[in-house]
């Protein structure tokens, strides 16, 4: 345990897809993405990334433990604007006290709409009892795109856009020399072009665009990584489901997570977005196979569980 | 004068309230709905039913280079953009475009039939990608000169659609004095389809030399030095189409001046072009026989 930390990251939700609770999810956790992000040196300075429902249980923290000594201030990132990535926003205790002060981070997801209101519309009167205009906290809704963001504090974001079937963004965080980096929701990418010349659809020229395109957004989601002391990354396929009909879902098998943690030099890889059907005991042994040390290299690879803090 | 000015501004914010709403042409509708309606469509089929039709063609570029992108380069083939954005977008995307349709269809179509159009977009496109080949032209650039060829005209869909009836009498000028179209719009709207195409190309945020294939096809001489070649082999290319009568796209009688002045820049001699055709006919069969609907 590192005893002076730079970063803290909490994971309040690790869960894709859907909230999945029940007997056989307990001790990984069934709470769709949130993670908690603490900058000791900074004030304590809170950054949340995704709203999934995980960001309940961390709203009545915040509300336990934060509110009685003063407003709660953060910043919220999302990585994307799919269901399981922000149905928790409207469960998010904090957004009902006046005090509170949030800046909503994320990508326009579609050319005429802003974050406002893809969030906003999750809490239109047909899905939800109080209307986003309705809240009493003070939102902000920040529009980002791919490329660079002083956060202050000496905190630089980088984002990077991911390969996932709606806009969505990788984020990573530089302070004091540490970097932490999500990859999540994503796939690798991949030719979707025929490749076969005996097939009558072929086309050299575009097979070999394609190509090239591939391996260029490829070496570009490489090199947003390196060198990461803490990457959270999509794994919520193993390499066989992923071949038996998981092709474009924009997820990522776990073996392939694992060699680009390696590949990249990240110290720690945290495998997240858990597939739904994923069970406690399944992860186990899938933990087995891929966490043990130097399975694959020297980068430390481990399942994220609900409630696990890890320090940088 | 002042009043005249104050017209052709009317008509440029039409048009840009316009440039939005194009719909995709009638003639590859039917497909796109049928490729893209099948739960598995290949990426060759996408990839091949949008690349035909320079309206969809420009709203991908324009998504995946629009200012919420804000990739560091911009990307102007279709190939990568099916790479970067994923099938389901660009699909849904088509999708979307395909069933927009506008009131005055009826009426502009019978100007322009859709088909006629989409022919000479085409062979422009495939003209100037087989030019592209004949010149030394870098093998990874030719579906550039495609994508230019095959938009170069897309300005005048705004105006056929908001002012038809000017568009007719414009069309008719050309014909009875026996002068190019965009001559004959210049008159009427005080500026010609060159301008609303760069218009276009410019708020979709497409490549420059996109824009300036759209903007400079009838007067090679101007623009960035850099863009010349690829804007004179997109007015060669138009102007061929033109003189074949392969598709209509509403000039009988275009600049010969124009054509000269292109094949000089280029280095090409006239009879170069009698063996284009020879590249460019399958290509547009294979195409025709794709759509089915010619």
């Amino acid at each position: 345990m590192n005893p002076d930390p730079d970063i803290i990251v909490k994971f309040w939700g690790v869960r894709g897809s859907i909230p999945c609770p029940g007997p056989t999810t307990v001790r990984y956790g069934g709470n769709t993405p949130s993670i908690e992000v603490r900058f000791p040196k900074e004030g304590n300075r809170l950054v949340i990334l995704d709203a999934g429902s995980g960001i309940r249980e961390l709203g009545l923290n915040l509300m336990a433990t934060q509110l009685p000594k003063g407003p709660i201030q953060a910043d919220i990132f999302l990585s994307h604007t799919h269901w399981d990535h922000i149905q928790g926003f409207p469960f998010f205790t904090p957004i009902f006290v006046p005090s509170t002060t949030l800046k909503v981070w994320g990508a326009r997801t579609h050319d005429s709409e802003g974050l406002d209101q893809t969030m906003g519309d999750q809490m239109s009167y047909r899905y939800f009892p109080i209307r986003g205009v309705e809240l009493a906290a003070r939102i902000e809704y920040l529009h980002l795109q791919e490329g660079q963001v002083d956060l202050g504090d000496g905190i630089i974001l980088h984002t990077h856009y991911l390969n996932h079937p709606v806009l969505c963004l990788g984020y990573r965080f530089e302070y004091r020399g540490k970097v932490l980096c999500t990859s999540f929701d994503t796939e690798p990418y991949r030719n979707l072009f025929c490749t076969d010349p005996n097939d009558p659809d072929y086309d050299a020229a575009v097979a070999r665009e394609a190509e090239s395109a591939v391996r260029e957004q490829n070496e570009a989601a490489d090199r947003f990584m390196t060198g990461a002391d803490l990457v959270v990354y999509d794994a919520q396929y193993t390499q066989a489901e992923y071949e038996a009909g998981k092709l474009g879902w924009g997820h990522t098998p776990m073996e392939y997570a694992c060699r680009a943690g390696v590949r990249n030099q990240v110290k720690s890889l945290a495998l997240f977005h858990h597939d739904p059907l994923r069970t406690d005991q399944h992860l186990d042994e899938l933990a087995l196979k891929h966490c043990e040390p130097g399975a694959y290299g020297p980068t430390e690879i481990f399942f994220a569980k609900e409630g696990m803090s890890v320090v940088i | 004068m002042a009043a005249e000015t104050e017209q052709h501004g009317e008509r440029a914010d039409q048009i840009r309230d316009y440039i939005d709403r194009i719909p995709p042409l009638s003639t590859t509708v039917t497909k796109v709905l049928e490729v893209c309606n099948r739960p598995n469509t290949s990426a060759n089929d996408l990839n091949k039913i949008i690349s035909f039709d320079p309206v969809l063609t420009g709203r991908v570029l324009r998504l995946i280079n629009s200012s919420f992108y804000s990739l560091p380069e911009q990307v102007s083939s279709l190939t990568r953009a099916i790479i970067m954005l994923g099938i389901n977008t660009v699909k849904n995307l088509a999708l979307s475009t395909a069933v927009a349709r506008t009131i005055n269809a009826m009426q502009s179509q019978q100007l322009l039939p859709s088909d006629q159009f989409w022919t000479h977009s085409l062979t422009v496109g495939l003209t100037a990608k087989a030019l592209a080949a004949r010149t030394g032209v870098d093998d990874r650039a030719h579906d550039d000169f495609f994508v230019a060829g095959l938009l170069h005209d897309l300005g005048k869909m705004p105006l056929l659609q908001c002012f038809a009836a000017d568009y007719a009498s414009a069309l008719q000028t050309a014909r009875e004095q026996q002068i190019p179209l965009y001559r004959a719009e210049e008159q009427m709207f005080g500026f010609h389809h060159g301008w609303v195409g760069q218009e276009i190309g410019e708020r979709w945020k497409l490549s420059s030399t996109i824009c300036e294939c759209m903007g400079g096809h009838h007067d090679v001489s101007k623009g960035p030095r850099e863009s010349q070649g690829v804007v004179a082999t997109v007015a060669l290319a138009n102007s061929f189409a033109c003189h074949e009568s392969i598709g209509f796209a509403g000039d009988s009688f275009p600049d010969s001046e124009q054509m000269s002045q292109a094949l000089q820049f280029l280095k090409l001699a006239p009879a170069d072009m009698e063996q284009l055709k020879q590249t460019v006919q399958p290509e547009l069969e294979k195409a025709q026989a794709f759509i089915k609907v010619l």
